[in-house]
């Protein structure tokens, strides 16, 4: 495994990576770039919509990959954090950018709430207890009209105002990744920082961790949380992206389709998850596969992977970089 | 008051329901460990079977037997093929997570896409009209049914981990697998009847449910974790725990949705789940002998 290993985990804070960061900045340049050669909308809602998958798979794989919690909670954090910037923006008039921090807010706190006493559990018990909550605050989408619009959601979102232009299309398109950008680079710094090294430790060697004077319950908590700050703000830009919202954003579908891509990518890979997001993002509609098959082929492929290829995308990538190192004789 | 009867009545019918799925998944976790997330779909595959068998014109009792026999099986075979394979290269909790994960998905949406999306009535084994007790008091021969179902599913599930050799190899399974297997048990042999009994129960369970309810490719979520929540109230110990939690689950439900209404119905199973990991996270019904 090229991550740190426990005891190494609680020394110095490693480099940046430099060489990676620089390829990775060439590929955002390039993104970035895009829309000055894809004229066609259908692409560019498309590759908008890959990104904000992409904001929250990464997210999922910290809670998972590296902090090894297993939430099933985070399309509700999501959706709880679109929810509120949506209300606030449609029928409160507040200004799109002003409903981030709430939205943020908001999801940590249902994250704290519900984070005390389910981080209890461990395992596949923590798994279907945060399942739980994903289903019924999609029940609660559902039903509670008055507060989320029912069934039928929430419409007419306005558009986001960047100094007097209407975001949309092309200019959302580049929010969309300039905020995905920033939950990498955040995401990459905290693995490097002490507290996300504490995190490894706790889940790499509880004992270890403990006895090198980690709070694990408490990094743990905060580790829930950050990432619920994450999956709110995918929320956000989810909500003014479509400019509509509904509870299928919490269904249980979109939940297990956005969990398998991170473990089709790789635990704990950022690179892995990236990759796989890609992929089963556009894959399926560019092979011509009706959405509502999107569940059954990313599961099909998670057991695959589980079966064969453990350590994902992200491994397999990983296999491939060490033979081209090493040339085997 | 006056509908406190009905109000338990009811809540008892869905509670059975809750106590059957968490009794199945109780004899799996007692006897490997394992939390298999699935039982909901297995309960979901024998109502799709049974309808189609029905609709094929099957003979009642032979529809159920064999939609029964056909989810069980089902459940067998995802067993082997990939839950055997994991444990036995010593996969991490994580990676056994993912895999029953995956089997859920697979199981249910390809449900969907076979059988199609549509919900359709299963019909229950006994006539529909109601037997009238009192002044606004009546049952439906289907509740009574549940409750039966329930009860001997339950007895025979603990006369036979209480009472019978083999039974008890599950609870030693359990505790100490390498103990286990120096005694005499043969571990492969128990986890693969852990998964066979869990798999009737739910298969069982589907000629419950599915009659109060319909049958389509969607019906194994709800159920599927409450009887998780069930489970988690009565505690992992003893069938009891899974009776006790699943009976205590569906009367509050039905109690939210009359008293303070149908929106918080959903939310109590959830907010008790949330209560009792705080204040007793052992469950109602904790053991003398286990330690955490």
């Amino acid at each position: 495994m090229s991550e740190p290993l426990t005891a190494s985990a609680l020394l110095g804070r490693p480099a940046w990576p430099a060489r990676r960061m620089a390829i990775w900045g060439g590929i955002v340049v390039v993104l970035g770039l895009l829309p000055v050669t894809i004229t066609n909308g259908y692409y560019l809602t498309l590759l908008t919509n890959v990104a904000v998958t992409m904001i929250l798979t990464l997210s999922l794989n910290f809670v998972i990959g590296r902090i090894g919690l297993f939430s099933l909670a985070h399309s509700a954090f999501l959706g709880i954090g679109a929810y509120i910037a949506a209300i606030l923006a449609q029928r409160h008039g507040v200004s799109g950018w002003l409903t981030l921090p709430v939205a943020i807010a908001g999801s940590c706190i249902a994250a704290a709430i519900i984070g005390v006493p389910v981080l209890r559990l461990r395992g596949m018990f923590l798994a279907v207890a945060t399942l739980a909550f994903g289903l019924f605050s999609e029940v609660f989408a559902r039903q509670a009209s008055d507060i989320t619009g029912g069934a039928y959601g929430i419409t007419g979102i306005p558009p986001l105002d960047f100094f007097g232009i209407k975001l949309r299309g092309i200019g959302m398109y580049e929010l969309v990744l300039a905020v995905l950008l920033i939950t990498a680079l955040i995401l990459e710094n905290i693995r490097l920082s002490r507290f996300g090294r504490a995190i490894a430790a706790a889940r790499d060697n509880e004992a270890a961790a403990a006895a090198a004077g980690i709070d694990i319950a408490r990094t743990r908590l905060i580790g829930f949380i950050v990432s619920a700050a994450f999956a709110a703000t995918a929320g956000w830009v989810y909500g003014f992206f479509h400019l509509t919202l509904n509870p299928y954003v919490l269904s249980l579908d979109i939940t297990f389709v956005w969990l398998f891509i991170v473990l089709v990518g790789g635990l704990g890979s950022m690179r892995g998850v990236a990759v796989a997001t890609v992929l089963l993002g556009i894959g399926p509609e560019m092979l011509g596969f009706a959405s509502t098959q999107q569940v059954l082929i990313s599961g099909v492929l998670v057991l695959i992977v589980v079966l064969l290829a453990p350590r994902g995308i992200g491994g397999l990538i990983e296999n491939l970089e060490a033979r081209l190192r090493r040339p085997t004789p | 008051m006056e509908f406190l009867p009905l109000i338990l009545l009811s809540g008892l019918q869905v509670g059975c329901v809750y106590a059957m799925m968490a009794l199945s998944y109780f004899v799996i976790i007692n006897a490997t460990g394992i939390l298999n997330f699935a039982q909901g779909e297995w309960m979901m595959l024998s109502a799709v079977f049974g309808a189609a068998l029905l609709t094929a014109k099957l003979p009642y009792p032979l529809a159920v037997l064999c939609a029964i026999g056909g989810a069980t099986t089902v459940s067998l075979i995802f067993e082997r093929l990939i839950i055997r394979p994991l444990q036995n290269r010593n996969a991490d909790i994580n990676t056994l997570v993912v895999a029953l994960l995956g089997i859920l998905v697979v199981t249910r949406y390809s449900t969907g896409l076979i059988f199609g999306r549509e919900e359709v009535r299963l019909d229950g084994p006994l006539p529909a009209s109601p037997i009238v007790l009192g002044d606004s008091l009546f049952v439906l021969p289907q509740t009574l049914f549940v409750y039966g179902a329930t009860a001997g599913t339950f007895a025979a599930l603990w006369l036979f981990l209480h009472r019978t050799t083999f039974g008890r190899s599950f609870r030693i399974a359990a505790i100490d697998p390498l103990g286990a297997q120096i005694v005499g048990v043969d571990l492969g042999k128990v986890r693969f009847a852990a998964f066979a009994i869990g798999g009737i129960i739910a298969a069982i369970l589907a000629w419950l449910y599915g009659p109060l309810y319909a049958a389509g490719y969607l019906m194994g979520e709800a159920p599927g974790v409450k009887g998780f929540i069930a489970l988690i109230i009565g505690g992992l110990v003893s069938p009891l725990g899974a009776l006790t939690g699943g009976l205590l689950l569906g009367v509050f439900e039905v109690a939210t949705a009359y008293y303070i209404g149908s929106l918080y119905s959903e939310g109590i199973a959830f907010v008790m789940l949330m209560l009792f990991l705080f204040v007793r996270p052992q469950g109602l019904i904790a053991s003398r002998w286990r330690e955490a």
